[in-house]
């Protein structure tokens, strides 16, 4: 509590547009580059990885970092900083695969419900309890049990239970837009449904999803990594940041450099999509 | 010379420890496990954590030798089998009591046994199969065979023959003997067993409380009955690096199955012994050898020279320098480890010979490219830095390996059905006799040859007769030439034998985990 | 609406989505791969003990029959023998859910403790180094996979400095919250975000309301409107957040409890999905859809409360 209240700081602001905002937020502009640069490494790993990250090489294993190896060699003599870069590539698949189509599905039944309630809607309320009330973990790894470890699978595993979140939280937001005055006068103009629905309540009442994707971009990295270190996950022998960390446990008072640098890969990207969803949230917060 | 040598340091020795280095005893050991018990009990005990703690519970009528290729007495003083083979006598030890101090009889062994033998109780009864009746007069046994039967005196050595209490059953609760025997376990306490120990606490999956059986009969080096011990105190901590951590922090005297990539760290830490026990243990890959996989498409696998150009390929002294840290040694008999009885010498048993792979390859036709795919444990370290090995290995074989992680139950499930290429198991004896893990590897009627679907006439015919012989010579023949065909056909890829490796805080003296895997805390010691 | 009259609405909406879990995690075990019968009997036993064993199980039941004992049972208290533990399903839950209760309750606490006054801090610090610092530290705590935090909260306070012991669980309260700390802290790592960035939001969104920024211009102190305005409405969004995140914050003590070596339901739920104890799982994911029920439902009527604004619909 000192004298510069952070009142005085909220005061009116001018009228800029939302972008110049955005892009005066450290952080916001921290999360783009964090995100931007994750995102070169994933499509182009071999540009950036000094060696194939599959490569054994029995007589160098678990090698320091040195400068033919800066993140030294794992317990097959591969190079860690190779298989770091590597794992972008998965991680970030995951980041988006895992949940965009969980978004599509959620976004569209939530609004759906949302629009139109009645039976549908009460349906759908028992079908959301029982998956919330589910724990999760253990619907995933289920999941994941019966159709087969591997990353479609696994993807396909938390978009049976991640869509549920998304459709709850569109479905509360469009019935709070319909409680607005235009989606009221778009059925006066005798508007279609579909129009009502896609043109206009959507727009307004994605922002608090769009923001919740981004949090769980986060977080489905966590998850395929929880599942890597279970074994289930991506498979062997490519890199996976789950994996790797499982993999250095073992060695982490003797050679911490196997788990360290892809648990500061997690925690960076995890950062990134985080510093994005709190500016796109500042950003996009309607402001009257 | 060499004699009297050992007698002086026989003598110097002694003299060094002292009248004043009285026998440690007394203090309760912390024990740190990868698995807790369910039930430990002679009969139904079937996982490697119930039936490697059999023993500490119930004593059995004879013991392995301390080298583990003969027999010695046990609670029976005496042994021998009759020149026929058909009827083996023994002599009950005088004044042997359970661990609340009442006697063991003639009629306790007889019921022990009879349990052990019941095909509708024990999924062990095969073991004694050859035995048609056993009776008591006094503290004589009499066991008479149906057959003669090579392995029975060392069957009178293993956990499944030990000798429980006839009383204690009956009196416990339950209508059928495996009510009984839950009810006992669960109770806890002295009386059904005879072992040096009794079972004293027990937390289904989180811990396990043994104490000393005041009556035990073996005397320790101070003339006292064994156990030094107290007590034992079990804790199951299944995570690798916990255990270790555990152990570490002084918080338990003994972590078992440390990693082996954590073996040469622990044998640098001074206030830890990094124990490598010798072991029975081999590991090994079935692989498939039916003529089509379970989709139904054409198994490359099934001609015997692709399954020896694998053979050929995997270099074993490297997948043990990668795997083991170099704590182990190449599997030298295709059917079990070099310390079993019977075990041929072929080292090297598929030496590494990678232009005899790419010809016997050429051999048999196979297509570059030709995809085969190898099931692993989900989230064992070891199983996928022994995948990434053979991926590379295999590659000039122009054999794409692919891998298919999956967890215990599926891969047992995918075993026997014959859904899979190749897969990763393991094995240790349960009896130290060469018939056991013969059967399970190659005979086809116990389990496919291990669910490779090998069936060879020949070999099935060899083990049938082996079964009854009981000239030492012929079944040492009919041995050597079952493993002669098993290394030819290589329905396994033949990796490696491991140790055990338990890692014991300098405190403790005389843990010892033997070839069987047995835990043996009899003359274990823990100064604090 | 009357209050109990939507407890009771409640209470039987709970009816349909109890029904539905229980189809769901019936359906998936036996859709699993693997027998339990091998799970009991290991992989050498012969197909004769196993098809014995499928037959003492009731396994060879049609799956209708078999769903029909499990709901008839069920309704009386009946969760049937486990497998894996040789002991009722409700034995076992009952004498392993305390351990995961207190855990995930400490965690809580924990979090409450550390992320409450930053939470404050970062706030009235809005878009200043304070709160950059603070926000980054939480989400560094919040993006670390708990399989490698917790190993790195062993191997250096427990193992080296020993300052905590390496696992278990203790006896006494104390005991206990001595044997949990770093579990506890694993947990809370993550719990402790998300409520710090909660907290966050809602002192702000307070701190900008017309009638905080009126009380301000009349010249009240910010301890004052801290204390009337702030606090309630903070305590209002972090009890609904932490109602919400029950299944999560449950679920999560799945590998923690694995790591740590305590001996609480999650642990429990990992072994019974490997060993394919169906009962074992079946019992402990009902109880899971239970508690997150009564929870929810304890949560919105907590809210209701403190909140005139909520109406029970």
């Amino acid at each position: 509590m000192t004298e510069t209240s952070p009142l005085s700081a909220a005061a009116a602001p001018p009228q800029k547009s939302r972008l110049q905002i955005a892009l005066r937020k450290p952080g916001f502009v921290i999360g783009m580059v964090i995100i931007g640069l994750s995102t070169l490494l994933a499509v182009a790993p071999g540009l950036f990885a000094p060696y194939d990250p599959n490569f054994i090489d029995y007589t160098a294993v678990r090698q320091p970092p040195s400068w033919a190896h800066p993140f030294g060699t794992d317990m097959l003599g591969r190079d860690s900083l190779s298989r770091v870069i590597s794992a972008y590539s998965v991680n970030m698949q995951m980041a988006v695969l895992a949940t965009v189509f969980a978004l599509v599905i959620g976004v569209v039944v939530g609004a759906l419900v949302g629009y139109y309630r009645g039976l549908a809607d009460m349906i759908f309320g028992r079908i959301v309890d029982a998956i919330i009330t589910f724990p999760f973990l253990v619907l995933v790894i289920a999941v994941v049990a019966v159709l087969g470890p591997g990353l479609v699978n696994m993807y396909i595993a938390i978009t049976l239970v991640g869509w549920v979140y998304y459709a709850r939280l569109m479905r509360a937001e469009v019935i709070a837009q319909m409680g607005n005055d235009y989606a009221a006068s778009g059925v006066v103009m005798g508007y279609s449904d579909r129009r009502i629905i896609f043109r206009h309540l959507l727009p307004n009442a994605i922002t608090p999803v769009v923001v919740y994707w981004m949090t769980d971009m986060a977080l489905a990295i966590l998850l395929g990594s929880s599942l890597g270190y279970l074994g289930l996950g991506a498979q062997p022998p490519q890199a996976e940041w789950g994996v790797l960390i499982a993999e250095g446990r073992n060695f982490i008072t003797t050679a911490w450099w196997l788990s360290l640098m892809p648990g500061i890969a997690i925690v960076l990207t995890g950062l990134g999509f985080s510093l994005i969803g709190d500016g796109l949230a500042d950003l996009l917060r309607p402001r009257g | 010379m060499r004699q009297s040598l050992l007698a002086v340091t026989a003598v110097l020795s002694a003299a060094l420890a002292g009248p004043a280095a009285a026998q440690e005893r007394g203090g309760i050991l912390n024990f740190a496990r990868y698995d807790g018990s369910n039930l430990i009990d002679p009969i139904y005990a079937d996982r490697n954590p119930d039936i490697w703690m059999v023993g500490s519970l119930f004593d059995t009528l004879l013991r392995q030798s301390p080298d583990g290729s003969s027999v010695v007495a046990g609670l029976a003083e005496a042994h021998s089998v009759s020149p026929d083979g058909m009827t083996v006598s023994l002599t009950l030890r005088e004044g042997v009591a359970f661990s609340d101090g009442t006697a063991i009889t003639g009629e306790d062994v007889v019921f022990s046994l009879d349990r052990a033998r019941n095909p509708d109780l024990s999924p062990w009864a095969g073991l004694l199969g050859s035995i048609d009746k056993v009776t008591a007069e006094g503290r004589e046994i009499t066991l008479h065979m149906k057959a003669p039967d090579p392995t029975i005196l060392q069957m009178l050595a293993t956990f499944t023959t030990g000798i429980v209490s006839k009383a204690a059953f009956e009196a416990a609760e339950g209508a059928t003997d495996q009510e009984k025997s839950a009810a006992i376990f669960a109770a806890g306490g002295p009386g059904a067993g005879s072992g040096p120990f009794y079972l004293c606490g027990f937390e289904q999956g989180t811990s396990m409380e043994f104490c000393a059986n005041k009556h035990y009969w073996r005397k320790g080096a101070d003339g006292k009955p064994l156990p030094y011990l107290d007590g034992v105190h079990f804790e199951i901590i299944p995570d690798d690096a916990t255990r270790i951590l555990k152990l570490q922090a002084g918080e338990v005297d003994v972590a078992e199955f440390i990693p082996f990539s954590r073996v040469p760290e622990l044998q640098a830490d001074p206030t830890i012994k990094m124990n490598l026990y010798p072991s029975t243990r081999i590991i090994y890959s079935p692989i498939n050898t039916r003529e089509t996989r379970a989709d139904g498409s054409p198994n490359p696998l099934a001609d015997p020279r692709v399954r020896q150009a694998l053979n050929y390929a995997t270099n074993k002294e490297a997948l043990i320098g990668l795997v083991l840290q170099g704590a182990g040694k190449p599997m030298t008999s295709p059917l079990m480890a070099a310390a079993t009885h019977l075990a041929a010498d072929l080292d090297p048993l598929y030496g590494y010979d990678m232009e005899k792979a790419q010809a016997l390859i050429a051999e048999a036709g196979i297509a570059p490219g030709t995809e085969v795919t190898f099931t692993t444990l989900a989230g064992s370290a070891d199983d996928s830095t022994i995948f990434a090995a053979l991926q590379q290995m295999w590659a000039p074989l122009g054999i794409k390996l692919k891998v298919e992680q999956v967890d215990g139950a599926t891969r047992g499930a995918k075993n026997r059905s014959g859904d899979f290429d190749i897969h990763t198991y393991g094995w240790v004896n349960d009896v130290n006799d060469p018939s056991q893990v013969t059967g399970w590897l190659g005979y086809t009627p116990t389990a496919n040859a291990v669910g490779t679907g090998w069936e060879n006439a020949k070999f099935n015919d060899l083990f049938e007769a082996s079964a009854t012989e009981m000239d030492v010579e012929t079944r040492a023949a009919q041995y050597a030439e079952m493993q002669k065909i098993y290394a030819e056909e290589a329905p396994l890829l033949f990796m490696y034998e491991t140790p055990f490796a338990v890692a014991v805080s300098s405190a403790v003296e005389g843990y010892v985990q033997t070839p069987l895997g047995n835990n043996v805390f009899e003359e274990a010691t823990v100064s604090r | 609406m009357d209050r109990v009259q939507y407890i009771l609405k409640r209470l039987l909406l709970m009816i349909p989505t109890f029904l539905l879990v229980m189809v769901i995690i019936f359906v998936l075990v036996r859709l699993l791969p693997g027998d339990p019968a091998i799970a009991i009997a290991g992989d050498r036993a012969s197909d004769a003990d196993l098809a014995a064993i499928r037959a003492r199980l009731g396994l060879n039941e049609p799956m209708i029959v078999q769903f029909w004992l499990f709901l008839t049972n069920t309704l009386q208290g009946d969760l049937g023998q486990s497998i894996l533990m040789r002991a009722p399903v409700t034995e076992v839950i009952a004498k392993r859910l305390p351990v995961t209760g207190f855990l995930t309750v400490y965690a809580v606490a924990l979090s409450l403790l550390i992320a409450g006054p930053l939470a404050f801090v970062a706030a009235l610090n809005r878009g200043r180094w304070p709160d950059t610092v603070i926000r980054t530290v939480f989400q560094v705590g919040l993006s670390m996979p708990v399989f490698y935090i917790g190993l790195i909260l062993l191997t250096f306070l427990a193992a080296q400095l020993r300052w905590f012991p390496v696992g278990g669980y203790g006896g006494s309260f104390i005991e206990k919250l001595y044997h949990l700390f770093l579990p506890a802290v694993a947990v809370a790592l993550y719990t402790s975000a998300i409520i710090m960035r909660n907290l966050r939001s809602a002192i702000i969104e307070v701190l900008d309301a017309e009638y905080v920024q009126f009380a301000r211009a009349k010249g009240l102190p910010d301890r004052l409107i801290l204390g009337r305005h702030v606090l309630r409405n903070a305590m209002i969004s972090t009890v609904t957040l932490l109602g919400l995140s029950i299944g999560n914050l449950m679920s999560g003590t799945l590998v923690t409890e694995t790591v740590f070596a305590v001996p609480g339901v999650g642990r429990l739920m990992l072994e019974a999905i490997f060993a394919r104890d169906y009962p074992l799982i079946q019992g402990l994911t009902l109880t899971f859809a239970v508690l997150v029920s009564v929870v929810f439902l304890l949560t919105d009527l907590f809210q209701s409360t403190l909140d005139p604004r909520m109406r029970l619909t």
